[in-house]
């Protein structure tokens, strides 16, 4: 059991006001951490936090650390980071060109991947490890845009694999998916976290019981508790986890 | 007072709204059609090729147009990457503080400047003190000037319109700011930002008080050889032949109008189309 | 290397965008420097209230009260046609017509706005001109009213551009709250939306005033340049646009007529950014509600 990320003590703001307060919190290697909690519970914030996405808001601001292996990710290059840890979004965002230069686009800008060769080799393999190779291998150079919305996710998944990151962060990525989709790219995650670790935020409560290993269970900015999947959903010690997971509220 | 039956008050408002409509669009349409009516029959493959002879009363206006179009390329040439960067800047880098609003304060009030203020302008710095003299160059960095709000605030709203969620899902993926923008942002904005250039090219092809004193003359013998030739200019050539030259052939003012308004209009309306066209096929 | 040539395109974007702060200060430093000597030379009040402008006479007057009497005339003319015409023509296209026929005519009205200012001069000065003499009887058709009417068409498309955005950017929860209490559709037409994109509209009246008063060329053409202060509008008159367009290419470079006239650019250029700077309040209370 090893830390992958280690969170001590994180409290986010929006325009000072408090999202996220004093979170610790730890991801093991090569699990799935479910986080789920009603909306506003800061999920989300956690999640963009631990790629830096948030940095682009200029109303957000935070205290506290977050180690990835060791390594501050506030002291490291967030460019840098963000190549690490890759991130998948509620709605697939297929950028507008082709599937090829979907995949493509981000190994060429940071120069991971140069030769043509290489280049092609490395799409068949992330695209099989998405398990969408034998939908699209005969129209690589077809609009991303054209695909099904749950191609368009398993698209966006390729693509993160691309950049060979260490964690994969998926913010509620089947909210705009029919059940079918849903399942596949469940048991995506389920395969990448063989190589990857995974960090999934949901407000699904079945689809963490189904995926997750640990699951966090975060409320108004806190975190409530954290536990074995199946312990938590079992039996859970705060009563507000209780009322949540079985549909009191939320 | 009687009060009207809504209805019928809706009626007579809506004829009256019709009527102004008419009012605003008719006349302009009858303008066009008097120059194309009267201005048809001057031109000539020799009308548009020739150089003008006998104090402008016969002959052709090549040098006039060539003038022009010399003129508004350097212009645009200046202007576009400068707006561009502009617009870039406002739309990916600005914070919402000081600095940007005088920078759109500034922009605002580019664009409210009177032309021939311009062309003061552009007499002072460019011909006067930097020495340029009354030529290509002086008059395309005045209108460069002079259009650089325009293509600003095209670029930006261009610019503005690609969805933020493309930016994240480039930005998430380690790739940097700029990165971003030069292979997802700009590709995508490209369309708009061609058409809001093609707009400002009409536009400018046909301002004259910006020109009459930076690069503008009333005639010379040859075609523009550097871009410090002074030169001939179609709208400066149809002010002078139009109010200064008395007894000048009719169709020649009608023809030398008819081209430019034919210049201005076809490359306003390719800008027209080709924006229909790429808001049709627009992939997102 | 990367990095290195990001931070250095970046800094050249930074650059250009704060070019357009540049260029205003340039542009009033070189009309103030100008204008500024010329004042000292010849007194501001002289030159703002005087009756009499011969700038080339062997005793020089540089009155221009008659220049800014004569702009103010020609605005006013163009704007008394082309504001009721342009909001109107706004409304009608943003509300009434079909959306086909909207687009077609937003286009219409785009390319009006394309039309050279010499153009407009050049059928105004062949078709208004003798027309206005002979219905008013008049010794010349060249006249400030002439002037207005020909202003007016350039003036329009920029009222109606800039109303139509704000009477479409009226919350459409608005209209159908009005249209669900029964009104008809014209009366939330007048009572709400109107009202709703009211600055909006004030806004696109200031920027068409701005057109008017900054144009020049068919100013030039059609109002006749006399610089007088007229009784009437069925006179010559003569704006200042007119004035530094018509008289450049006659001065001394670096004289007291050439130092003259960037004195007028100054003046123009204050009145334009005011009025600029008024219309953009305005413009940014309609985005706010």
């Amino acid at each position: 059991m090893v830390d992958k990320i280690k969170i001590e003590n994180l409290s986010c703001y929006y325009n000072k006001k408090c999202v996220l307060e004093s979170l610790n919190l730890n991801v093991v290697k090569n699990e799935i951490l479910g986080v789920i909690g009603p909306a506003n519970s800061g999920k989300t914030t956690f999640l963009r936090t631990l790629n830096r996405m948030n940095d682009f808001d200029i109303t957000y601001s935070r205290k506290g650390s977050v180690y990835l292996d060791g390594d501050n990710i506030f002291d490291i290059d967030a460019e840098n980071l963000r190549r690490r840890v890759g991130m998948l979004f509620a709605m697939p965002i297929p950028l507008p060109m082709s599937i090829y230069d979907n995949i493509t686009y981000a190994p060429k800008r940071l120069g991971l991947v140069t030769k043509k060769v290489d280049l092609e080799n490395m799409v068949e393999s992330v695209l099989r490890d998405s398990s969408l190779w034998d939908e699209v291998k005969d129209r690589l150079g077809a609009s991303a845009m054209k695909m099904s919305g749950g191609q368009q996710q398993r698209l966006c998944i390729a693509r993160v694999l691309a950049i060979n990151p260490e964690v994969i962060l998926f913010d509620e990525p089947c909210s705009g998916l029919d059940p079918i989709s849903t399942a596949k790219v469940e048991e995506l995650m389920v395969e990448l976290k063989e190589k990857y670790t995974i960090v999934l935020v949901t407000n699904n409560v079945k689809q963490a019981s189904r995926v997750s290993d640990r699951t966090a269970f975060f409320l108004m900015g806190k975190l409530i508790e954290v536990d074995k999947t199946d312990k938590l959903f079992v039996s859970p010690k705060e009563k507000e986890t209780e009322d949540y997971i079985t549909g009191r509220f939320g | 007072m009687i009060k009207l039956n809504p209805k019928l008050s809706q009626k007579f408002s809506y004829t009256l709204l019709c009527f102004a409509a008419i009012l605003a669009i008719a006349p302009v349409i009858l303008m066009v059609f008097i120059i194309i009516k009267n201005g048809a029959s001057a031109i000539s493959w020799e009308f548009l090729s020739s150089m003008p002879k006998s104090g402008m009363c016969v002959g052709g206006i090549l040098p006039a147009i060539l003038g022009t179009l010399s003129i508004v390329s350097c212009a645009i040439v200046v202007t576009l990457p400068v707006g561009v960067c502009a617009a870039i800047y406002l739309n990916e880098y600005a914070k919402d503080n000081m600095l940007t609003r005088i920078i759109k304060l500034a922009i605002v009030n580019l664009a409210g400047v009177p032309s021939v203020v311009y062309g003061l302008f552009g007499l002072g710095i460019f011909v006067m003190f930097l020495k340029l003299g009354v030529s290509i160059i002086a008059g395309a960095l005045t209108l460069s000037i002079m259009e650089l709000p325009v293509i600003i605030t095209t670029a930006r709203s261009s610019l503005g319109s690609v969805p933020y969620s493309f930016r994240e899902a480039s930005l998430s993926l380690g790739v940097s700011r700029w990165q971003t923008i030069r292979h997802v942002v700009l590709p995508n904005a490209i369309p708009g930002i061609l058409t809001g250039a093609i707009l400002s090219i009409a536009r400018i092809s046909g301002e004259t008080a910006p020109i009459l004193f930076t690069a503008a003359a009333f005639y010379v013998p040859h075609l523009p050889r550097s871009i410090f030739d002074q030169v001939m200019a179609l709208p400066y050539h149809l002010y002078i032949i139009s109010t200064q030259i008395p007894n000048m052939p009719k169709n020649i003012i009608y023809g030398t109008a008819l081209v430019l308004l034919m210049m201005v209009l076809t490359m306003s309306c390719i800008a027209i189309f080709a924006r229909i066209y790429f808001r049709k096929r627009r992939k997102w | 290397m990367r990095k290195v040539l990001d931070f250095i395109i970046e800094k050249i974007i930074f650059i250009c965008g704060t070019v357009s702060i540049i260029f205003v200060i340039l542009i009033f430093s070189f009309l103030f420097k100008e204008g500024f000597s010329f004042f000292k030379d010849f007194g501001v009040l002289k030159f703002i209230g005087g009756h009499f402008w011969y700038p080339s006479s062997d005793h020089a007057s540089f009155g221009i009260l008659p220049l800014i009497v004569g702009s103010v005339f020609v605005t006013i003319g163009a704007c008394a046609i082309a504001v009721p015409i342009g909001v109107m023509t706004a409304l009608f296209i943003s509300e009434i017509v079909p959306k086909g026929i909207r687009d077609i005519l937003k286009s219409l009205v785009e390319l009006m706005a394309a039309i050279p200012s010499v153009v407009i001069g050049f059928i105004g000065m062949i078709t208004l001109v003798p027309l206005v003499k002979s219905i008013f009887n008049l010794p010349t058709g060249l006249t400030a009213f002439s002037g207005s009417i020909m202003l007016a068409f350039m003036a329009i498309p920029t009222i109606v551009t800039i109303s139509e955005d704000a009477i479409r950017s009226v919350p459409w929860q608005y209209k159908q709250g009005a249209l669900a209490l029964g009104a008809t559709k014209w009366q939330t037409l007048r009572r709400i939306i109107l009202k709703a994109a009211m600055p909006g509209i004030i806004a696109a009246v200031m920027l068409g005033i701005g057109r008017v008063i900054g144009e020049t060329m068919a100013v030039m053409m059609i109002t006749g340049n006399a610089a007088h202060i007229p009784h009437s509008i069925f006179e010559p008159v003569r704006t200042m646009t007119a004035t530094i367009a018509a008289e450049m290419g006659e001065t001394v470079r670096g004289g007291m007529h050439y130092r003259s006239l960037f004195a007028i650019g100054l003046v123009l250029f204050l009145i334009t950014f005011l009025i600029n700077f008024v219309a953009d309040l305005f413009l940014g209370k309609n985005k706010n509600t």
